[in-house]
Parts: structure tokens; C-alpha cells; sequence
């Protein structure tokens, strides 16, 4: 570890303890963020738990889980990848990151395939698509697949922009020195396994706690 | 134990979770069940913060008390009057 990479701290202990304090401050906003729109989904599902219990059952519970698996799966590559850094074995630690943005890029596919099937199925009341059900209070149940396609989104926006910043870390691999691969790694890493945690949250909240 | 392990197992507990929460949903737990799977999301969560965030030191976990803090607020106020 040589130096540090800003003037503004003496050793690079505390400057790594700056970026790791950083990076959580930047999770906890990101945490508000998310927790504004789960309230307004469990007030709703107060309000309406009947309508959203049937809405709940047109979602495809084996690409949910499948989904599940293959994030956390991305989250374990991910500490394997920060593990790898702090080892200094850079080769690996490169090969573990492509495996979760891989991993990352599989998740997005799997949900582009679900929204395909629920966009035919005239479940995605959004962009003026025409929305059919046959279920009880349809009124309430669009309102459920408005909020599901609005969390389900800002979560795969936020990957994707995880899925982003992977790549153009390791595009500039070559250019860095080891302190700020190791920097890179954790502040990725630590914004990663947040998108984890929220998936892990939103997938009983839309897929099962209705069932 | 080293850090190897320490992951595999906490990603193999991760998965037996997932499987335990998804089989409760099949089961008619009489109410029990959005709390049962909104548990073991929280269990989720601890086991990634812990083993693969590393969630130590004073700071980050001050972080994390004050987001807690501060989701209280939003979700009893909002709630309280209802």
C-alpha cells in the first residue's frame, strides 16, 4: 500500500477508512430510497391485501427464485472477488468480478424474459399497453403490477448501473496501482451486496407473502 | 476458519434460507407467514452485512443505526394513525 490517493488524508489507513464510511453513507440514502416505496407498497397491501393476494399469483414464483439464486450467487463471487484483491492475486480477482457481472447480466435477462411473459399476458399497466385481468377488484390489482413494475425497475437500474461500473473498473484495470484496485473492489462490492439485500427483501414482498 | 469458508458456508446458508422461505410459502402458515418470511429476509440481509460487507468499525455501523433510525420514523409515522 503506497500512499494515498487524495491530499486530504495523511495515511492510507484513514483514507480507506473515509472511502468505506463514504460508500455506507451513500448505502443508507439508497436504503431511504427503497424504504419510501416498500412503505408505500405495505400500505397499500393493508388497504388492499385481497386484491394484491390474487395479483400476487399471476408473478412467476420459479424465475423469481431462480433470479434469487443467481444474485446471491453474484453477491458470493463478489466477496470472493474482495477477498482475492486483498490477497493482491489480481488475475482471480478480475476473473471473479466478470463472473458477477456475468451472474448480474443473467439476473437482468431472466427478468426481461418475465416481463415479456406479463406484458402478454396484459399485466404491465404501463405505457399505454392494454391491461387485461380476469381477477377480482382489477382496479387494485393494476395498482399492485404498477408498484411491482416500479420496484422490480429501480432495482434493475440499479444493477445495471453495478453492472456498468464492473466493467469500466476492470477497463481501467491496468492503469491502476494495487491500493486503488483494493478501494475500487470494496466500494463496488459494498454497493453490490446492497442491491443483493434489496432483492432479498423484494422477492417475499411481491412474490410470496401473498401466496 | 478461514476467509474461504467463512464464505462458502455463509453462501450456502444464504441458499438453505431461500429454500426455507419459499417452501414456508407453500405451506397455509394461518398468518404466520409474511412474518416467518420477512424474518428470514432479515436473516438474509445480516448474514450478506456481516460476512460479505464486513460490517465493522465504529462508523459504517453508525451508518446502519442511523438508517434504522430513521426508517422507524418513516414506517411509525406513517403507521401510527392507521
Amino acid at each position: 500500500m503506497s500512499g494515498t490517493e487524495s491530499v486530504a488524508f495523511d495515511t492510507p489507513q484513514r483514507e480507506r477508512r473515509g472511502d468505506n464510511f463514504a460508500m455506507w453513507v451513500f448505502i443508507a440514502s439508497e436504503a431511504m430510497l427503497f424504504g419510501a416505496i416498500f412503505l408505500v407498497f405495505l400500505v397499500a397491501h393493508i388497504d388492499f391485501g385481497r386484491a394484491f393476494a390474487g395479483a400476487s399469483k399471476h408473478l412467476s414464483l420459479p424465475l423469481g427464485t431462480f433470479n434469487t439464486v443467481l444474485l446471491i450467487t453474484s453477491s458470493f463471487t463478489m466477496a470472493l472477488a474482495h477477498m482475492l484483491a486483498l490477497q493482491r492475486r489480481w488475475r482471480a480477482t478480475v476473473w471473479a468480478l466478470l463472473a458477477t457481472s456475468a451472474l448480474g447480466v443473467c439476473f437482468l435477462v431472466v427478468k426481461g424474459i418475465e416481463y415479456g411473459k406479463e406484458i402478454q399476458e396484459g399485466l404491465a399497466p404501463l405505457l399505454g399497453l392494454p391491461f387485461r385481468y380476469s381477477g377480482p377488484d382489477p382496479v387494485h390489482a393494476e395498482f399492485f403490477f404498477g408498484l411491482y413494475f416500479a420496484m422490480t425497475s429501480l432495482h434493475a437500474l440499479h444493477l445495471i448501473g453495478g453492472i456498468v461500473v464492473i466493467t469500466g473498473m476492470i477497463a481501467l484495470w491496468r492503469t491502476a496501482n494495487p491500493a486503488s484496485r483494493l478501494g475500487r473492489v470494496v466500494a463496488v462490492g459494498l454497493y453490490w451486496h446492497f442491491v443483493d439485500i434489496i432483492w432479498v427483501f423484494m422477492f417475499p414482498v411481491l412474490y410470496l407473502i401473498n401466496r | 476458519m478461514s476467509e474461504l469458508r467463512k464464505l462458502t458456508f455463509g453462501y450456502l446458508g444464504l441458499l438453505a434460507l431461500l429454500a426455507l422461505t419459499v417452501g414456508s410459502s407453500l405451506l397455509d402458515l394461518a398468518g404466520f407467514n409474511v412474518t416467518l418470511n420477512l424474518a428470514i429476509a432479515a436473516a438474509k440481509a445480516i448474514l450478506i452485512s456481516l460476512l460479505f460487507m464486513h460490517l465493522t468499525g465504529t462508523l459504517p455501523r453508525l451508518a446502519v443505526a442511523a438508517t434504522g433510525l430513521w426508517l422507524v420514523i418513516l414506517f411509525g409515522l406513517t403507521l401510527i394513525g392507521r
